[in-house]
């Protein structure tokens, strides 16, 4: 099968009336729980899971993807009229965004966002279909020790990623990673630190951790915080960009939109990176550097739509390795093996209606967003003046019934009450959750394509050496390592996050 | 990362610093973690065995953490920011009340308990507005997600009386 065809089966299972309406749902809760401050897309998605329960699993996984680029467009929304970025994603589309809405252009700002996101989402599209089948045919050929190395390196990666501290992330990411042998041994089910707890024999659950330590921390951390958010007042402007602005627009939109494509690629939350590595590239090559973080819509321009093309090619190293590279994908892992599917090479093999209908149902979702969203910002505006003390109470209420749903047990809640806290503690520290949530989600990958690979070669660790694939993924690692702590190039990654 | 009420500490010799908390802490995990999988057999690299992987893992923490500690002696750091109880005791006394209530009595109970109880953290909180709210949050949910979605969660549960 070409490309062509591949697209077509895809488009042919996506449009069906039923799929459609759950795409169109997806989209609108999602921005609709998205939008609301702080509330990023892991926690969005975690909360929204149970309604895709009694789904099959082609529209669950539709509806999915759809909950998820609502959730990524209501934080570019939230970013923009309040200067409150749900996610790492949106805090550059906050600087420029944020000050063309007091400029009176927020609806050219939301305009500008959402047409770049289509555009890009419309590329990314086409970029992970072309890449689907040969990156598929090359994880079929990864052995054991393949996997491992290519862990390591995305755990390394995270590692470079993470702000602050290069010692405090991979203090989390080993946490992360220790957080997940807890439950049963995977060869000799044997039960492994559960004091006798039949609740986590099974190990802890995904989700419990991060709508723990991502979701309820954020909370807590916002009730220290009081009131600060400045809603936009005011006039909103025209939602549609002039002439100029689309004209100074459209490049920032596609570099962006490459750059976006080959991060979101890599493994280790390299999407995050994007819309930074788009806003510094605009700067340098803007006749007019000073207009940045004054409202320069190329600022918005390229960040979003990098951030689109990141979010979405993201899938790429889920869909094809079956390597989450970072937590929403692992959120949707978790999503995929609730409705029976292990995500892997063997996805696009076993169920091409599955596959391909998921990638063009993210094409349909980005065309929905911008149909859906635009004419309701109005809406949007009014959701985000109710006042937090009310708005909090809502989110743990949603999150809750999200969580005992899972698996209708309330010992989920209990526990990720306790993650809330230990979270709330860990930021206090100075620690970041994001690097710990990722080692928790390859931990298991980690340990089980370490014990193969040692079996197979008697347990000699120069297996790792011998075989060229790990030994070059290995060595790329110690490389950025060994970069990352060198004291120059720390101050470099500082200064790309602290662009603010 | 950092919270906008209070300004970020400067750097001091505060005996508390962020980075010797952060230290101590992972080193307490570390220890803790070295013991719950005591009794795991480590094996051989051939034959790698459960306990290897938690044994490993939990020195490596226990290695970063005396790193961390050590590091806090040799250079200044912030000083560990203030942890205010309120909120977090608030909405941990929600969450459990939920917990607690929402199998036995049902969540037309749990959902307005968590509401009350976490709606204490905000030093804004209003009596009337937050009742109303609740009550329409729980109405609203119960509307969404038994009505509409059918999830089996408990509504109501009167022993004898009432099971929807």
């Amino acid at each position: 099968m070409d490309l062509m065809s591949n697209l077509a089966l895809g488009f042919q299972t996506a449009m069906s009336l039923q799929n459609l309406g759950l795409a169109f749902i997806g989209c609108l809760v999602g921005t609709l729980i998205g939008i609301l401050p702080g509330v990023g897309p892991i926690a969005t998605i975690t909360m929204l899971l149970p309604i895709t329960f009694g789904i099959d699993p082609v529209g669950a996984l539709i509806m999915l993807a759809g909950i998820y680029y609502g959730a990524q467009y209501g934080g570019s929304t939230s970013a923009i009229l309040v200067n409150i970025p749900g996610e790492a994603g949106s805090v550059v589309t906050a600087l420029d965004g944020h000050a063309m809405a007091k400029k009176g252009r927020a609806g050219a700002a939301l305009g500008i966002s959402a047409i770049g996101s289509f555009i890009a989402g419309c590329i990314a599209t086409v970029v992970i279909a072309a890449l689907a089948v040969p990156l598929t045919d090359l994880a079929l050929r990864f052995g054991p020790t393949d996997y491992f190395a290519l862990m390591v390196m995305g755990l390394v990666f995270a590692v470079v990623l993470a702000h602050g501290s290069v010692l405090k992330a991979v203090a989390m990411i080993l946490l992360g990673i220790l957080l997940s042998t807890i439950g049963s041994d995977l060869e000799t089910g044997q039960a492994r630190m559960t004091f006798g707890s039949l609740h986590l024999a099974d190990g802890i659950d995904f989700a419990v951790l991060a709508m723990g330590i991502f979701g309820f921390a954020e909370v807590l951390r916002n009730l220290e915080g009081g009131e600060q958010r400045d809603v936009i007042k005011g006039t909103m402007g025209p939602l549609l960009p002039t002439r100029d602005e689309m004209k100074r627009s459209i490049a920032p939109i596609l570099r962006g939109t490459g750059l976006g494509s080959v991060l979101g690629m890599l493994p280790g939350n390299g999407a995050v990176l994007a819309p930074f590595a788009s806003y510094t590239l605009e700067k340098k090559l803007s006749k007019r550097p000073q207009d940045f973080g004054k409202g320069a819509i190329e600022a918005v321009a390229g960040p979003e739509s990098a951030n689109n093309a990141g979010a979405q090619t993201s899938f790429i190293p889920l869909l094809t390795l079956g390597i989450p590279p970072n937590a929403v994908m692992a959120i949707m892992v978790g999503a995929m093996m609730i409705q029976g599917i292990v995500p892997g090479p063997q996805v696009m093999t076993e169920s091409p209606t599955l596959f391909w209908g998921m990638i063009a149902s993210m094409w349909i979702g980005n065309l929905m967003l911008l149909v859906i969203n635009l004419p309701m910002v109005g809406m949007w505006v009014r959701l985000l003046k109710v006042p937090y003390r009310l708005l909090f109470p809502a989110i743990l209420i949603f999150s809750c019934i999200g969580i005992y749903s899972i698996d209708n047990n309330p010992m989920d809640v209990v526990f990720t009450g306790g993650f809330a806290i230990a979270g709330y503690l860990l930021i206090k520290m100075g620690f970041e959750p994001a690097p710990l949530l990722l080692g928790f989600v390859l931990g298991h990958l980690i340990e089980e394509n370490l014990r193969r690979a040692m079996l197979l070669s008697r347990g000699e660790l120069s297996t790792f050496a011998e075989n060229p694939l790990s030994l070059i993924l290995l060595m790329v690692s110690a490389g950025l390592l060994v970069l990352s702590a060198l004291p120059t190039l720390r101050a470099k990654r500082d200064e790309v996050f602290v662009e603010d | 990362m950092t919270d906008q009420t209070h300004p970020r500490p400067g750097p001091g010799r505060a005996l508390l610093s962020q980075d010797r908390v952060a230290g101590l802490t992972l080193i307490a995990i570390s220890g803790f973690a070295l013991w719950a999988s005591s009794d795991l057999a480590t094996g051989t690299l051939r034959f790698i065995g459960p306990g290897m992987m938690p044994k490993l893992l939990a020195a490596l923490v226990g290695v970063t953490g005396v790193i961390l500690l050590v590091l806090s002696f040799l250079k200044p750091g912030d000083a560990m920011p203030a942890i205010p109880l309120r909120g977090p005791v608030c909405v941990l006394a929600g969450i459990l009340a939920f917990a607690l209530t929402v199998q036995t009595v049902g969540f037309a109970v749990a959902a307005p308990l968590l509401a009350l109880l976490a709606g204490l953290a905000d030093k804004d909180m209003r009596w009337g507005e937050l009742l109303g709210f609740a009550a329409f949050m729980t109405v609203g949910c119960i509307l969404v997600f038994k009505v509409g979605l059918n999830l089996p969660i408990p509504v109501l549960i009167i022993p004898g009386i009432i099971q929807y």
